[in-house]
């Protein structure tokens, strides 16, 4: 075998020259590349909603969140409302006559107490059902 | 020929699909000839080819432009075919019938004493270290420019010139020798 330099060129062109896919590679990879483009589109639509989910899912938790620190704000109010309407109630009482003072002697301190218990209660009961409330549904 | 620019408004307009297929006639067979001259099997190197393709399809929206188009395929190309070489089995050689197949195709048909020279040849190409096999293919492949080479493979011109000059003179050498002992 004599391999001069032109020939050993001519060679390897005709080795490598030609070199190149099948002819189907083009039909293929567009096929391909429509597969993943529809996996991709699902994916991404899949991204989309679990994003949505969270955020949904993280505004309900906030709202729960506020509506609980409103009603404890309504409570503690509440109370510490209670106690000077029932100091001003006991105050009053000395106003009226002999007969509601011997009452208000004998069940003042009782009505004050019913009172401001009752005042204490409105936002107490309002926390409990909100405690007790089914979780809200996203779907 | 698709330039970064109208690459860019095409990606933009979400018309991926179309600048592959655009891109395609320009790259496909450098982006084949750099598989196949590093992994050695056709097969092999077509798998690597559409998988480059589709994961410049992928990256395509985050092309920025500032590298040319070319540089960054060839990269990507260069990277999938360094991982697919790690991952599969290491006794594929360059002398496998397809390589044959497609020289006997050729019009016209060589003759019987060319063919078993060039099968000769091919052996002798397999038997190259690796970067100079690859010179030799890819320079034999893409019209024998030395530029285009040098791009495909990140190397400079001049390392590509050196490597081309000693795997010619390598092949040369044992061509010699192999017409000695005939």
């Amino acid at each position: 075998m004599s391999t001069p330099d032109s020939e050993l060129d001519k060679h390897l062109a005709a080795l490598f020259g030609g070199l190149d896919t099948r002819a189907d590679f083009d039909v293929r990879l567009v096929a391909r590349l429509r597969a993943e483009s529809q996996t991709e589109a699902t994916e991404r639509g899949k991204r989309a909603r679990q994003q949505e989910l969270t955020r949904h899912r993280r505004a309900v938790l906030e709202l729960q969140s506020r509506r609980r620190l409103t009603l404890r704000l309504l409570a503690l109010d509440a109370l510490g409302m209670s106690l000077p309407l029932m100091v001003a109630v006991i105050a009053a009482w000395s106003r009226f006559g002999g007969d509601v003072m011997d009452i208000s002697r004998q069940y003042g301190p009782y009505i004050a107490m019913s009172l401001a218990a009752l005042v204490a209660a409105v936002p107490l009961l309002g926390m409990w059902r909100e405690q007790t409330r089914s979780p809200i549904r996203l779907f | 020929m698709l330039t970064n620019a109208s690459l860019m408004e095409l990606v933009r307009a979400g018309r991926r699909d179309e600048a592959i297929v655009q891109l395609l006639p320009a790259y496909r067979r450098k982006v084949f000839g750099l598989a196949y001259s590093l992994l050695r099997d056709r097969e092999a190197a077509e798998d690597v080819t559409q998988e480059v393709f589709i994961k410049v399809w992928r990256a395509l929206p985050a092309f920025d432009g500032r590298a040319s188009m070319s540089t960054w395929i060839y990269t990507i190309a260069r990277n999938a075919s360094l991982s697919a070489l790690r991952a599969r089995r290491p006794q594929s050689s360059l002398s496998d019938a397809e390589v044959m197949d497609a020289v006997e195709s050729s019009n016209p048909l060589p003759s019987a004493d060319v063919l078993v020279e060039r099968a000769a040849i091919l052996r002798l190409v397999d038997q190259l270290p690796t970067k100079q096999r690859q010179v030799i293919m890819l320079f034999y492949m893409q019209e024998q420019s030395h530029e285009e080479v040098a791009a495909m493979l990140a190397m400079p011109v001049g390392t590509v010139k050196t490597l081309l000059h000693r795997a010619r003179a390598r092949l040369s050498a044992c061509a010699g020798k192999m017409s000695a002992t005939a």
